[in-house]
């Protein structure tokens, strides 16, 4: 045990070569027990990827990248709430952790963490090469000053909900809302849950067992900011990262200048350039045409059919746990019968809805928010379309001649309202007559989770059972649909604390059964997230959570 | 005159006031609160009460127009620049200032910061656009005009109508599909930031082209109707009679009285490509007016969509003005009474 820093990892091992455990289950899980993506691709039988391209010495140096993106204010990185704002300030301020584009989470400004043997504790090393631009070292003050503030509600970043449940606990304020019942809030746990035990190193002491800590130490908002800058981030902010933001115009353009000093990999360019080319699909394609910009931050199917022929472009895929889900709200009629939530599962064409919303750019899902990509995934059959079960269903429900309903979306992204479309049509089949409400994006985040019946997207997330705890949990945060199941909440408590390979893939799949047959969703696919750059462009891979590291990049004149 | 002026301006100010009620009042009947918009998507639920109670945003319409209305006018600060939100919402003109269009939830900035530069654009582009409609619409109209029925005529005619008749979108991918795919002459879209390959300056073409070949038919056919008009008036008759050159006929007689009534469709123009051109501000994503007013829209986002509206009315009103002097000066039978 010695040689391993943690207890469990010689049993994963074990499990690796009795053939127990897939090696990408291996490679996940030995790592997110501290053992370095180096030591466990070695274990597993290869090489760290992810090291062997970033030291490429044939990198060309200098030179300018521009991509198209929408510039989006950015002033509150704690409290980001898309991508494309943490894609400026990624390249600025950094992670403790970084989640490559294989799905493994490694050290950043982290040295190493340590767990342990019961998960609750988790000690971070800091590295002590990182320098703030300004030259001040990185320090473990200001790393607890950044965890203490996501933890904060007044904050309001969405690492708060990764971190309740283990570090941050809900509590009654004593307080009144207007129908009366008590006001929740929430805090840390107690006072050393955020611990600094010397310069350089950083203790997480938990009230209930984790393993998923570096994976949310990388969450989106969770950067380490200088505490000096009180969370406000703009052009010239201090970061640990590669480039500084020299301008930036919301709606409009962002630069970021290389940093010459940098700690880490790279930077290969001079500068990077954000150009906003708005919501219209096509001026993205044009601006490509016209070699406006190098490459885009995103492209969908339709995107991706017009541009793959130009001469000068690489297409980028990645395969991601990114998906959308029609959830009904257990807590409302007629979704409270589980039975109707069964019937809807059951009229679902997933190869159709798939081949309409993402020209066939997807794979075919099972119903339970678990993906093929996660190390914790348990195969179940997918639910083959069944029109009369479903009818049979709805009939014992009380609905023989079917219901009127509404399904709330938002227009843009395209597929996913094409995906609403579609179901919508299948639902026809079996008597479930439901009309489209789409919402812009502001109104539709008002509602999403009080809405009886609407499609929601989600984004890719390295473990299956980090988004089952988030959005399916009693009483979670993003419990969009108000799921309650006893049995499950139990289920996945062991789950998250459980690294025998046989005992959590058994609970994994009693967990995802549950969803097939009780759950509030109908999950048709997982898509696959693509991009464009121009084929000049060298080092950069597309991530599942579609995140850019610039410093990887580089072009050719 | 003066009274005629001030009259004006009165009128300005009541229209501005019932715009602004009419806009607050419906913007009441679309989902969203500000305090969801200004916190994000992920917000949690105690956030946005917290900061809906702050906001005082639970208030009774009236009460939160009537508030509105102090930020605007530098009585009241905006509540959304409160640092206990810790929004981090600040303007470097302070809280309390007139003209204070309050905090955007949409771009997160002081909505000063937002809307003049891009109005700055949509003027640009709309400035360009004008600078071709007008003397092209000049040509057209007066050349059909002249000769009624002609093959001069028939040919302009069909010419101005067809490209009136295609839609801003169409001709955007017809001219991309041409000028940016097939021959790769020009940039697809109009950001507005240089790059290595194109310039800005070359970012407008595209679009002025679009706008102009939707519009400039438009006013090419009204001026080519009251072109007929003044062709077919006896002073003209005479004047032809008594052997003047017909061009001097034309440039010292029939233009000026023909282009009284198109003077107002050409003013109108103005408010239409201030406000008018979302689709090609979108095909070319352009930064411009329509742009933002069409996104602020779709957010909901009440101040801006305010603002814009405040200052899209008032361009309407002027133009009014500006009309009614120049038709004034162009006809000099008119008085104001």
């Amino acid at each position: 045990m010695s040689d391993f820093p943690h207890a469990k990892i010689p049993g994963l091992i074990e499990d690796l070569q009795s053939g127990k455990m897939h090696r990408r289950e291996f490679l996940r899980f030995a790592t997110l027990l501290g053992l370095s993506a180096a030591s466990a691709y070695a274990i597993a039988g290869g090489s760290d990827p992810l090291i062997s391209e970033a030291r490429a010495d044939d990198m060309p140096k200098g030179g300018n990248i521009r991509i198209g993106m929408r510039c989006q204010e950015i002033k509150n990185p704690h409290a980001s709430d898309f991508v494309e704002r943490t894609n400026v300030i990624r390249q600025v301020c950094e992670y403790l952790t970084k989640t490559g584009q294989d799905n493994i989470t490694r050290p950043y400004l982290l040295e190493k963490w340590e767990a342990s043997a019961d998960l609750k504790t988790w000690t971070l090393t800091l590295r002590k090469d990182v320098k703030w631009h300004d030259g001040r070292p990185l320090t473990a003050d200001d790393v607890v000053w950044n965890l203490k503030r996501v933890s904060d509600p007044a904050n309001g970043s969405s690492v708060l909900g990764l971190f309740t449940g283990y570090l941050v606990e809900n509590y009654d304020t004593g307080e009144k809302d207007k129908d009366g019942k008590a006001k929740m809030s929430s805090r840390l746990w107690a006072e050393n849950a955020i611990e600094k035990v010397d310069d350089h190193t950083v203790r997480l002491n938990a009230f209930a067992p984790q393993i998923g800590v570096p994976e949310h130490l990388f969450h989106y908002p969770m950067f380490i900011l200088d505490p000096k800058e009180n969370g406000v981030f703009g052009v010239g902010s201090n970061g640990t990262g590669a480039f500084e933001l020299t301008e930036y115009t919301v709606g409009k353009s962002g630069k970021l200048t290389a940093r010459k000093d940098y700690w880490g990999g790279g930077p290969y360019i001079d500068t990077l350039e954000f150009i906003d080319l708005g919501d219209n699909p096509s001026a993205a394609i044009s601006a490509v045409a016209s070699k406006q910009v190098d490459g885009l931050h995103e492209a969908d199917a339709i995107q991706i059919n017009a541009m793959k022929n130009f001469p000068n472009i690489a297409v980028y895929d990645a395969i991601t746990a990114q998906t959308g889900v029609a959830r009904m709200r257990q807590d409302q009629k007629p979704w409270d019968d589980k039975r109707v939530r069964k019937a809807m599962r059951l009229a679902c064409d997933r190869a159709k809805t798939i081949s309409a919303s993402l020209l066939g750019r997807g794979v075919a899902a099972e119903d339970h928010h678990v993906a093929p990509i996660h190390p914790e995934y348990a195969k179940l059959p997918v639910m083959d379309r069944n029109v009369e079960e479903a009818k049979k269903l709805l009939a014992e429900a009380g609905f023989p001649d079917g219901f009127d309903t509404e399904i709330v979306t938002r227009p843009d992204p395209a597929w996913e309202i094409n995906a609403v479309q579609a179901l919508v049509e299948q639902f026809k089949e079996i008597g479930v007559r439901a009309t489209i409400k789409a919402l812009p994006g502001a109104q539709y985040w008002d509602v999403w989770d009080k809405v009886p019946f609407s499609y929601t997207g989600w984004g890719h997330r390295p473990l299956g059972v980090m988004v089952l705890a988030l959005a399916y949990r009693t009483g979670a945060v993003w419990n969009e649909s108000g799921y309650s199941n006893a049995e499950f909440d139990k289920l996945l408590t062991e789950a998250e604390g459980t690294l025998d390979v046989d005992k959590r893939r058994a609970i994994m799949e009693k967990i995802e059964t549950i969803m097939q047959e009780d759950g509030p969703i109908v999950q048709p696919f997982w898509r696959t997230t693509s991009t464009v750059m121009d084929k000049r462009v060298k080092g950069f891979q597309q991530h599942p959570s579609q995140y850019i590291f610039a410093n990887e990049m580089a072009i050719t004149a | 005159m003066l009274r005629f002026l001030v009259s004006r301006i009165v009128l300005l100010v009541i229209t501005l006031f019932a715009a602004s009620i009419i806009v607050f009042t419906a913007s009441e009947f679309t989902p969203g609160s500000v305090a969801r918009k200004s916190l994000g998507p992920y917000a949690t639920q105690e956030q946005v009460e917290s900061l809906t109670k702050r906001l005082k945003a639970d208030d009774p319409l009236p009460v939160r127009y009537v508030r509105w209305i102090g930020v605007l006018t530098g009585v009241l600060a905006d509540p959304l620049q409160d640092p206990a939100n810790g929004l981090g919402f600040s303007d470097p003109r302070g809280s309390r200032y007139f003209g204070n269009f309050g905090y955007s939830t949409l771009y997160k900035l002081p909505v000063n910061d937002v809307i003049w530069d891009r109005l700055g654009n949509t003027a640009i582009l709309a400035g360009l656009a004008f600078a071709f409609i007008i003397p092209l619409s000049m040509i057209f109209g007066v050349l059909s005009g002249m000769r009624e029925g002609s093959k001069l005529d028939r040919t302009l005619s069909t010419v101005s109508i067809v490209l009136t008749s295609i839609p801003e979108f169409a001709s955007s991918v017809f001219l991309v599909t041409l000028f940016v795919i097939l021959l790769p002459w020009l940039p697809g879209t109009s950001p507005l930031t240089e790059s290595p390959q194109w310039s800005v300056r070359s970012q407008f073409i595209l679009p002025v082209a679009v706008l102009v070949i939707y519009d400039f038919g438009y006013v090419a056919r009204m001026i080519r109707i009251s072109m007929v008009g003044v062709m077919e008036k006896a002073y003209i008759r005479t004047a032809i009679l008594k052997g003047l050159n017909p061009r001097r006929v034309i440039m010292r007689h029939a233009l000026r009285n023909a282009m009284i009534a198109p003077f107002t469709v050409l003013l109108l123009q103005v408010n239409f490509l201030v406000s008018g051109v979302v689709v090609t501000e979108l095909v070319f994503a352009y930064p411009g007016f329509g742009r933002m007013l069409l996104e602020a829209s779709l957010f909901g986002d009440i101040t801006l969509i305010e603002a814009a509206t405040m200052i899209t009315v008032t361009v309407a009103v002027m133009t009014q003005l500006i009309g009614d002097i120049g038709y004034m000066l162009l006809n000099p039978q008119v008085r104001i009474s």
